[in-house]
């Protein structure tokens, strides 16, 4: 059976690393990777900002591209999967010879992990040496253990919009409605749940305290720092902040149904310095270390490898009880 | 009469409640070895189900179905590794050249790595195609790609082949030489099996055939027993040619007890008898008056149009 799929890989692989569309989304990825880390490594440079530690801010800008380009690449893997032979009559061909349907999934599977794997992977090293190159920016041992966490992390998470959109390849006789499904979901996940939380949020907790609201934003218009009041009582702060936090507790639990979201919270605690509550600008204190962003994110990262193992799971289910005439 | 393929109460059902449609109806089915087999039925009538059944790419409902000894449901992998398969609406990696996608799916058929390539350029040149070897399928006509997919079913060196709606999409010349292949290799002992919508390629390359329609099994049996049937039941006809201008005495013919009807149009009197008249009328022909007139005297063969109404019409 191994041998069958690997057959299956073989082909996938070369002809993944052959396909324009494979090309331009890698070089979309490394194109937004370096060009975010140039910009804030640059701007270390010449001063502009100032940190202990340079390549973590460096490795947070990819991670905001990665973000959002890693889905992408998920996606142009798996949309058309399986839909893609189902519409060639490929199939037909492929299904006809003595192997088992696993053989065909499992070979593609092995295939994409290898591609995603590589094509992350050589992008991230990428953006990060044209930083060190140009910009002499020094690397530590835990910088490159954040890197390599980090490129594990966002393998997992373009692999689970591969497994989610192979899914709905196993179902779909056309790979155009293979590709919208598979968009469309990832539109909802990276933008519209987001936005659709903090609508929820406020109407569940309605509008913020308007007194509070006024003084923090003259506050910070007038000092620049809301540490020091301007005008705002103590307890104003504090009921206004405590809106914020119930805003933040409900769009958070309503953003947990997406993958993304919990990329990014792993991410942002891999390159993010512990700030005062709420992050409101308590300036740098520290870097949680990697066991705890680990025990802290565990339930993240969970739901990060589940995901597509579900996925995985539906996509043999239905292509192996799926009869094809 | 040992057998290549061999089903029993075969029954498909698509989807349920109102949804539910009958594919195959109770198929009862017997391809002898070394036959070229005819399944003939008009589109929609169970052709693709069947043999995607015995295949194993669809399970039957109920019945069973056994493909060179092999349960069709359990030992499927086993009779693909035995059977090659043009599947109706297939499609090749257009990407890849012609050697290219043979040698992969040469893979997949378990052909040692050291005869894959061989293999595949052999069944390119069974094929006619071996000067294409090299190029990409994207650049392929209809009929290339068509003939392609013979290739890529004989690369195990299949004991039966199994070819559904071969000929469709191609032109007379491509089908002629499909034909010619067939014909080719029944004669090196593989059993065919052919499914088609087209009645006239059941009468020239079949040995055996079976008509299909609403998943039913109408008849089946070697050809020369399915015209005997609608000889036997719709009469035997003969036709003879006399010499232009001759003038042919009807008498004698008329007086055979038999004979049911006789029609003359310019030079050709054709005979309609109920019983096999062959050698009376040889023996009369042969004979004066009509030595001198007669040019030539044969049976005609029911069409297979004819024997497809006989048979929906019930036999």
């Amino acid at each position: 059976m191994l041998k069958n799929a690997l057959s299956i890989a073989r082909k996938e692989f070369a002809d993944a690393v052959t396909s324009k569309r494979l090309w331009l989304i890698a070089g979309i990825f490394l194109l937004f990777s370096i060009a975010s880390t140039y910009s804030t490594s640059f701007g270390f440079r010449i001063g502009a900002r100032q940190t202990t530690r340079p390549m973590v801010q460096i490795a947070s800008s990819i991670a905001s591209a990665t973000a959002y380009m890693a889905p992408l690449l998920g996606i142009a893997l798996a949309f058309d999967a399986i839909s893609g032979e189902r519409e060639r009559g490929t199939l037909r061909i492929l299904l006809s010879r003595p192997i088992y349907r696993e053989d065909v999934i499992n070979g593609k599977i092995m295939s994409a992990l290898a591609v995603i794997g590589l094509t992350i992977t050589i992008s991230s090293l990428a953006a990060v040496s044209v930083s060190i190159l140009l910009h002499n920016i020094s690397v530590t041992v835990d910088d490159v253990s954040r890197i390599g966490l980090f490129i594990l992390f966002s393998v997992v998470f373009s692999f689970a919009y591969y497994a989610l959109s192979l899914f709905v390849s196993t179902f779909s006789s056309k790979s155009s409605h293979s590709l919208v499904i598979s968009i469309g979901i990832w539109i909802f996940f990276a933008f519209i749940l987001s936005i659709m939380s903090s609508f929820i949020a406020t109407a569940i907790l309605g509008p913020p305290p308007t007194r509070a609201l006024t003084l923090f934003n003259m506050s910070r218009r007038q000092f620049g720092n809301f540490t020091t009041p301007g005008g705002a009582t103590p307890q104003e702060l504090e009921e206004y902040l405590n809106y914020v936090r119930k805003v933040s507790e409900i769009s958070g639990a309503i953003q947990a149904f997406s993958i993304n979201y919990h990329y990014t919270q792993i991410t942002s605690s891999l390159f993010s310095f512990v700030a005062g509550p709420l992050g409101f600008g308590r300036g740098e204190i520290t870097i949680a270390s990697i066991p705890t962003i680990l025990s802290t994110r565990l339930i993240d990262i969970i739901i990060l490898i589940v995901f597509p193992i579900v996925f995985l799971v539906a996509s043999y289910m239905v292509f192996t009880r799926r009869q094809e005439k | 009469m040992s057998l290549a393929v061999e089903t029993e109460k075969l029954v498909k059902v698509y989807g349920n409640g109102k949804t539910m449609v009958k594919a195959l109806d109770g198929i009862d089915m017997k391809v002898p070895k070394a036959s070229v087999f005819g399944l003939f039925g008009p589109n929609g009538s169970g052709k693709t189900t069947l043999i995607s059944i015995l295949v194993g790419l669809l399970l039957p409902t109920s019945g069973s179905a056994k493909v060179l000894g092999f349960d069709v449901t359990r030992e499927s992998v086993e009779i693909r590794r035995r059977v090659g398969l043009l599947p109706e609406g297939f499609g090749f990696y257009d990407h890849m050249t012609a050697l290219e996608n043979l040698v992969f799916l040469a893979t997949l058929d378990g052909v040692p790595s050291s005869q894959r390539e061989k293999r595949a350029l052999e069944a390119l040149e069974a094929v006619g195609l071996k000067d294409r070897a090299d190029a990409k399928v994207s650049t392929f006509s209809r009929g290339m790609k068509q003939r392609l997919g013979v290739a890529q079913s004989l690369l195990k060196d299949p004991e039966l082949l199994i070819f559904d709606e071969p000929t469709v999409g191609i032109d007379p010349e491509g089908a002629a030489e499909f034909r010619n292949l067939v014909r080719k290799m029944n004669r090196d002992g593989k059993t065919i099996l052919l499914s088609t919508h087209l009645l006239y390629e059941v009468g020239m390359i079949c040995t055996h055939a079976a008509i299909i329609r609403e998943g039913r099994l109408l008849v089946q049996g070697s050809v020369d027993e399915l015209y005997r049937s609608v000889r036997e039941a719709k009469g035997f006809r003969y036709e003879i040619r006399v010499k232009p201008g001759s003038d042919m005495p009807l008498q004698e013919i008329r007086s055979i007890p038999s004979v049911i009807e006789i029609a003359r149009s310019d030079n050709r009197v054709t005979v309609l008898s109920k019983n096999d008249i062959g050698s009376i009328l040889f023996s009369l022909v042969t004979k004066n008056p009509y030595k001198d007139i007669v040019e030539s005297l044969t049976p005609v063969e029911p069409s297979w149009e004819e024997i497809y109404r006989f048979y929906q019409e019930g036999g």
